[in-house]
């Protein structure tokens, strides 16, 4: 209820309503975004412009936004999609404005949680050196040359490891689509 | 291929860092390539995120909030108070932010460390320790999982290294060590405890806090973490350099100085801080097909009547027990000469112990001792402890832990000494309640002492230097006034110098004054041509500072 009231504010640019709906929600927002992009900076950087999109677009249109943490993650997506799109080159230019966020708003998805089950299980068809070496680099987050001291092996070794166990785990996870 | 392996790995290690890799930009990457970088993604997904530090929500209300005002669409202008509230925390972040890094003195940056250090209560961390040798080479010495807690529990798993398997905890109550490879595990005695596993952060914030200077002289990123430099010199001691988080004000690293050709760093390679220690793992228990070996010395018991029973005497007791300590236990150690009666404060943080005997021969102060009285008999002081000496000796081991201070005395047949990892004024407390009389602890600026009849002229440079090699690790003879003493008085026998054995044994030497900056030592030798020597701290005037002759007293010609 008080959500409707705030947003509303919001939509007539109240500033404060607008700062307390972000203290409020952000963190599922966040959660969504590094799901995808994996880094801080990133998350933060995609999650503040998923807000400014969000709210100019309530502004402009007089739409009732039923659950507005889904609308921001949408929001998001498609500022994911937009940047990856205009990376590639490919197909045509998206206007944000022409996709109606409203209508497409969802809700929290389990797909995170099945694909993690997904993950590990294809994790644990690589051997073990490869399991490890991706568990030391991408998961503890060492360096190459920690892994290198911990598997006792050079750093160039750990790099053509860890190229090869990705590719394995990349082949892997494609077998089950 | 081999650039693909490169652009993999510095794709990989950005992300560790948090940061936006490049091929999220505007590069593009081969189809395989992202394929790759995409499965890298995924595996990162099954870690938690790495969520933003405290101050995101309100930033980045401010920025929507600024982005939006900008906007023509906006219908009301109202952010005054946004804008004014929004540069006021810019203007506090910003000063903030300086001082940390800026400051010269580094005294901000040990204040912010301690306050952070408040708020932490227990943590749980990986630490490396890597050696490097003259030549640079570098050597993993040991990988070691933590767990610790402010009342100075812990649980420390090694997971490399020579001791791979080892786990030392102690739980307050109970310390033990469970060595797989042998399937044993050793009982000790919870306190004091001589372990410390390296770079335990309340330790290594106080030494920082104790330190003669600290300054900032750097950035780095240590462990995907941005870090300010620090170098810091202790009393006694060399320089040595610690890296603390930006963000948690915490220490992350510390790289000792190259000393005999060995320089050791230490590193959280991964820390992340909790309520409490996991009870599983702080919880006593001998594994299946593991033989308990009992190395605490003591044995509680219930009552005093049971400590008459096995010792043949009655403890003298405290009349009172200092406010904010109350009595935790009473044991019988030593092959049941010595009793203990064990205090603690209320969270356990500081420990008293009292321990009592009969007194067997003279009390013979440590050398490196202050010389006090309580009830009027000479008593000894240490702080720290550096020698296990009389009814110490036998209640447990004191001496090399750098937070434990003594009251030794002899009085009415028996001796006491009061332990405990607190000041030797709050030991005097329990001394004189147990005593009924006064406790005298000299501050180092009395006079007191005769004058010698002899001065001996003294060139302050060098001592200068004598005191940067004691610093270093050499002549540490010289921090023991008894030592230095007996050198003097042999050379005066024997100026040509010293061969084989000491003209005057250092038995024969007894410190008959010290206060920590003035000591006298008198000789009993008979062909010694010195009587007295009388000694000085001239550089600097704690336990790290070198003794320097300053005088002396020949013997009386008959």
């Amino acid at each position: 209820m008080f959500q409707e009231e705030k947003l509303q504010k919001a939509h007539d640019g109240d500033l404060k309503a607008i700062e307390e709906i972000c203290s409020l929600t952000w963190e599922p927002v966040y959660r969504f975004v590094y799901y995808k992009v994996q880094n801080r900076q990133e998350a933060e950087d995609i999650t503040q412009e998923a807000y400014v999109k969000a709210f100019t677009y309530l502004q402009r249109n007089d739409v009732k936004i039923e659950k507005f943490i889904g609308f921001l993650k949408t929001t998001a997506l498609n500022i994911l999609r937009d940047k990856w799109r205009k990376k590639k080159r490919l197909g045509s230019k998206v206007n944000y404005d022409e996709i109606s966020p409203a209508e497409t708003a969802v809700d929290d998805a389990t797909e995170a949680s099945t694909q993690r089950t997904v993950i590990q299980d294809a994790m644990n068809k690589l051997n073990g050196e490869q399991r490890t070496v991706i568990e030391l680099r991408i998961l503890k987050g060492y360096s190459t040359y920690e892994t290198a001291k911990i598997m006792n092996k050079k750093e160039v070794t750990v790099r053509v490891l860890q190229y090869r166990a990705l590719k394995n785990l990349a082949a892997i996870l494609k077998s089950y689509d | 291929m081999v650039n693909d392996e490169k652009r993999l790995s510095d794709y990989i290690d950005r992300l560790n860092e948090e940061k936006k890799p490049k091929a999220h930009e505007n590069s593009a990457e081969s189809s395989e390539m992202e394929e790759l970088m995409k499965t890298v993604r995924k595996v990162r997904s099954l870690k938690e995120p790495t969520l933003p530090g405290l101050d995101y929500p309100g930033k980045l209300a401010e920025n929507v909030a600024k982005q939006l005002s900008s906007k023509p669409a906006v219908k009301n202008k109202k952010w005054t108070w946004i804008a004014a509230t929004a540069a006021v925390a810019a203007v506090v972040t910003l000063v903030l932010t300086l001082n940390f890094v800026l400051h010269p003195g580094g005294i901000d940056i040990v204040y912010a460390m301690e306050q952070a250090f408040q708020e932490v209560k227990a943590y749980h961390g990986v630490i490396e320790i890597i050696e490097k040798n003259a030549e640079g080479q570098k050597t993993t010495q040991a990988i070691r999982e933590v767990w610790a807690d402010k009342e100075g529990h812990y649980y420390v798993k090694e997971l490399y290294g020579s001791q791979t398997g080892l786990v030392t905890v102690n739980n307050g109550e109970k310390k033990w060590q469970q060595r797989t490879d042998e399937k044993q595990v050793f009982i000790f005695p919870a306190f004091p405890d001589p372990y410390r596993f390296t770079f335990e952060l309340g330790n290594e914030i106080d030494d920082v806090k104790n330190a003669a200077v600290v300054k900032t002289i750097g950035e780095d990123s240590v462990s995907n973490r941005e870090a300010a430099v620090l170098e810091v010199t202790p009393k006694g001691g060399q320089p040595y350099r610690i890296w603390i988080d930006k963000e948690t004000k915490l220490p992350l690293k510390r790289e000792s100085a190259m000393f005999n050709s060995i320089q050791y760093t230490v590193t959280y390679m991964s820390i992340e801080y909790c309520d409490v220690l996991p009870k599983e793992l702080v919880a006593y228990s001998i594994p299946a097909g593991f033989e308990e070996i009992d190395k605490n010395p003591e044995q509680l018991v219930n009552s005093i009547e049971e400590v008459e029973g096995m010792t043949g005497f009655t403890p003298k007791m405290p009349k009172e027990i200092p406010q904010g300590y109350e009595r935790d236990s009473i044991a019988v150690a030593n092959g049941m000469k010595t009793v203990k009666l064990n205090y603690s404060s209320p969270d356990k943080r500081n420990r008293i112990i009292i321990l009592q005997g009969k007194e067997e021969g003279e009390l013979n102060p440590a050398s490196t001792a202050v010389l006090g009285t309580v009830n009027g008999n000479v008593a000894e002081i240490q702080s720290p402890v550096q020698g296990d000496y009389g009814i110490i000796a036998g209640g447990g081991v004191y001496s090399g832990i750098t937070d434990i201070s003594s009251i030794r005395w002899q009085e009415g047949g028996f001796e006491f000494a009061v332990v405990g990892n607190v000041s030797p004024e709050n030991l005097a407390l329990f001394a004189e309640s147990l005593t009924g009389g006064p406790v005298v602890i000299p501050k180092g600026d009395e006079k007191t002492y005769d004058k010698p009849q002899i001065k001996v002229p003294v060139d302050l440079e060098i001592e200068e230097n004598e005191q940067k090699s004691a610093d270093a690790g050499h002549s540490p003879w010289k921090l023991d006034p008894v030592y230095v003493a007996q050198v003097f008085a042999s050379l005066k026998i024997s100026p040509e110098g010293i061969q084989g054995d000491y003209p005057v044994p250092y038995e024969d030497i007894r410190l008959i004054k010290n206060d920590g900056v003035d000591a006298v030592a008198e000789i009993s030798t008979a062909k010694a041509t010195v009587r007295r020597v009388y000694l000085k701290r001239l550089i600097r005037q704690d336990s790290t500072g070198i003794w320097t002759v300053v005088g002396y007293d020949p013997v009386s010609p008959e």
